[in-house]
């Protein structure tokens, strides 16, 4: 490979603290000064004069809110640490808060691959319907994200529209990550009101969730913070997620980069819970890179990636809020080599480092930007694998086996013992790591795992069937989706 | 339903469910009751060691289950085959012998693969392991199998199945009987080059090549 000639081994073993005590000290006192002495820009005079009324400084011009550290820090013990994200169906609730990582689905790809030609295209309602069809069968799967941005709508009322496929394709939990207006988020809320029967009965069972995107560094739109108030006030689960870039909207180090981001979460938290105080909420350090040749994101996905998900990990256990982290996310444009080593080791990073409560995102390649049927099979036997990992060694004296050793002893086998049938079931067991010979593989055309997944992906869209809304449901959020597309235009946007 | 019916069809359900004293009591019974021997081999045993066969292919059954049925089979074989003799009867389909070759004593896969045949209706007939070629050859002579299986897990012992096939050739032998080879460092190049007749890298392989050696019919089925 070129280089120095010397053997490279692995040298010690993971630390899961990446952080010291002491360095975590710093990084969060370097938040609360970035908060206090520079501030955030929200584009929203409304939530300002609230946010002034509340102690914070504000500089309307500038649309500046500097945040007084005791504000923020009081801000933070609001949240709550526990709550549900509550499903249609109530078997695929989501307890937040336990120490539990769920799987989301990736969101709002801007293409995707066919399925049944590959090729790469834009996406349609029919293809998120079918996507969401097939995350309502995959187990792994507990949270909807709308998996590919539609279309063939027009673009103002995109989130209602995508509300409306996920609601009618899925009992799951739907997070709907692209409400990015407090009017979006009316139409939203009132769509999951008609589901559930009621403002009391979604305030009990929010069968939705949110979240937004601060702009890096140090902003958020102010329609997207007034989205989350609409939201917090209807009891509606509302996060934040930050994804600056390194270098370009980040510092390019990692403890800078770190900085920002905690800013930018925390900053969201406090506004959200000095204006609607013990709203349920999340926060999400993404990590990004830019590319430094051409000034994209960096779709290597190298170890800073990796250190960055265990540092800002570690950051957020030290405040007790509920964590959203980013596990599946690759540069590569289809399921190989380097897919699975970005996904397998980013999960096993996410796995050693924190118990985040909601794990993103799975169904994309390229950087989140193209969604793949098969990709979510794939992701989901990954997943599976690692939460089999996490199960541990037990040593009961039926784990210890005694007995049996004594009963076989030295020379015989275990393959006949009752111990041995009683307790092999609880091995993992593949559905897509080729566990074939050559000799089958090369008879089956050498095929990879991916060409499994896909026909497993066809399978399943061929024969789920979803439960239904119920009765008479369906046309009143399509009166919903109609009116807010009327409304939305109408204000020109 | 008979007396005897009722029997067999406790024993196959017995020996499906793996459970060894019942399967082994329900065989003393009948042969004990004076029931046709042949009967309970065939209807209660080898239809059954088929039914796990398919189950196993149905992804139902796992290998250690095949395994537990094999041995649960053998042990139950023991006490029909002496009142078989004695009736004169014939046993059941095409024999297999089978062997680990001369100074390798892993006959874990082996044992795996004879496992499998059983549930495919094979008769096998298990030397065991470290098996000199002169023991291979007289089995082959005396038995008269369809099939001499061969296992090695050394890399030092595979030179050993040539030999075995060597002996065969000398005793005058080796056109009566097809000979498979297998073992971890075995593959299909040197089968070929020794003249084997057949080569399988796992266990439900050897059995699909097996069933062909033999033109048995039920390629599909397994």
């Amino acid at each position: 490979m070129g280089g120095e000639r010397s053997p490279r081994p692995l040298r010690g073993r993971l630390r899961i603290d990446i952080l010291t005590e002491g360095e975590l000290d710093r990084i969060h006192e370097a938040t609360m000064d970035v908060l206090e002495s520079i501030g955030l820009r929200i584009s929203s005079g409304r939530i300002l004069d609230a946010l002034a009324e509340s102690g914070a400084r504000i500089e309307a011009e500038a649309q500046l809110v500097r945040l007084p550290r005791r504000m923020v820090e009081e801000a933070i013990a609001r949240a709550p640490s526990t709550y549900v994200l509550a499903a249609r169906d109530p078997l695929w609730d989501v307890p937040i808060g336990r120490g539990e990582g769920y799987l989301s689905l990736d969101g709002c790809a801007a293409e995707i691959e066919d399925l049944e030609t590959g090729a790469r295209r834009p996406p349609t309602i029919a293809d998120l319907t079918l996507a969401t069809r097939l995350a309502d069968a995959v187990n792994e799967v507990a949270v909807l994200w709308p998996s590919v941005a539609v279309t063939d709508v027009p673009p103002h009322a995109q989130a209602v529209h995508q509300t409306l496929v996920q609601l009618a394709n899925s009992t799951k939990h739907l997070q709907a990550m692209s409400t990015f207006t407090a009017r979006d988020a009316r139409a939203v809320i009132e769509m999951a009101r008609t589901v559930v029967g009621g403002s009391r009965a979604l305030l009990d069972r929010p069968i939705v969730s949110s979240f937004q995107c601060s702009v890096s560094p140090l902003t958020y739109e102010g329609d997207a913070m007034e989205a989350a108030l609409e939201f917090a006030l209807a009891g509606v689960p509302c996060g934040f997620v930050a994804m600056p870039i390194g270098t370009a909207t980040a510092p390019t180090t990692l403890a800078g980069h770190l900085v920002t981001v905690n800013a930018e979460l925390l900053g969201g938290v406090a506004v959200l819970e000095t204006l609607v105080p013990g709203a349920p909420t999340f926060i999400g350090p993404y990590q990004a890179f830019m590319d430094l040749g051409t000034g994209g994101i960096d779709l290597a996905w190298g170890p800073e990636e990796v250190l960055f998900k265990l540092a800002a990990a570690q950051l957020v256990q030290r405040y007790g809020l509920p964590m959203n982290i980013l596990a599946f996310a690759t540069g590569s444009k289809t399921q190989d080599w380097q897919a699975g080593a970005q996904h397998a080791i980013s999960l096993m990073g996410v796995a050693a480092a924190c118990e985040a409560d909601l794990i993103a995102a799975t169904g994309t390649l390229y950087g989140s930007r193209v969604f793949a049927f098969e990709n979510v099979l794939l992701d989901a036997e990954l997943f599976d694998l690692v939460r089999h990992l996490l199960e541990r060694c037990r040593v009961s004296d039926e784990d210890l086996a005694l007995e049996v050793i004594e009963a076989v002893g030295p020379g015989g086998h275990f393959l006949g013992q009752a111990h041995t049938r009683a307790r092999m079931r609880e091995l993992w067991m593949p559905r897509f790591l080729d566990r074939r010979t050559w000799e089958e593989w090369e008879v089956a055309g050498r095929p990879e795992p991916r060409d499994a997944a896909r026909d497993r992906a066809r399978q399943i869209l061929a024969e789920h069937q979803p439960d239904p809304l119920p009765e008479g449901v369906e046309p009143e959020l399509t009166r919903i989706v109609e009116s807010h597309e009327k409304e939305a235009k109408g204000a020109g946007r | 339903m008979t007396q005897v019916d009722e029997g067999i069809a406790a024993l196959a359900e017995a020996l499906l469910v793996l459970d060894e004293q019942r399967a082994i009591a329900a065989t003393r019974e009948l042969i004990d009751g004076g029931a046709d021997p042949q009967a309970v081999l065939q209807r209660g045993l080898a239809d059954t060691m088929l039914e796990v066969g398919r189950r196993w292919n149905a992804g139902e059954l796992f290998l250690p289950e095949v395994v537990a049925a094999a041995e649960i089979f053998r042990m139950c074989n023991e006490i029909v085959e002496p009142a078989l003799i004695a009736a004169g009867g014939r046993t059941l389909g095409h024999r297999v012998v089978m062997a680990t070759v001369k100074g390798d004593l892993h006959d874990l896969g082996k044992n795996m693969v004879g496992a499998m045949m059983r549930t495919a209706g094979f008769e096998v007939h298990d030397l065991g392991k470290d098996v000199a070629a002169e023991r291979i050859v007289e089995a082959v002579r005396q038995l008269e199998p369809s099939i001499v299986g061969l296992s090695s897990l050394l890399t030092t012992t595979v030179p050993e199945q040539r030999g075995v096939l060597a002996a065969l050739e000398e005793a005058g032998l080796r056109r009566s009987v097809k000979v498979m080879v297998g073992g971890a460092p075995v593959t299909e190049e040197w089968a070929r080059q020794i003249g084997a007749d057949g080569f399988a890298p796992n266990a439900p392989e050897a059995v699909r090549v097996a069933l062909a050696l033999v033109g048995d019919e039920r390629l599909a089925g397994i």
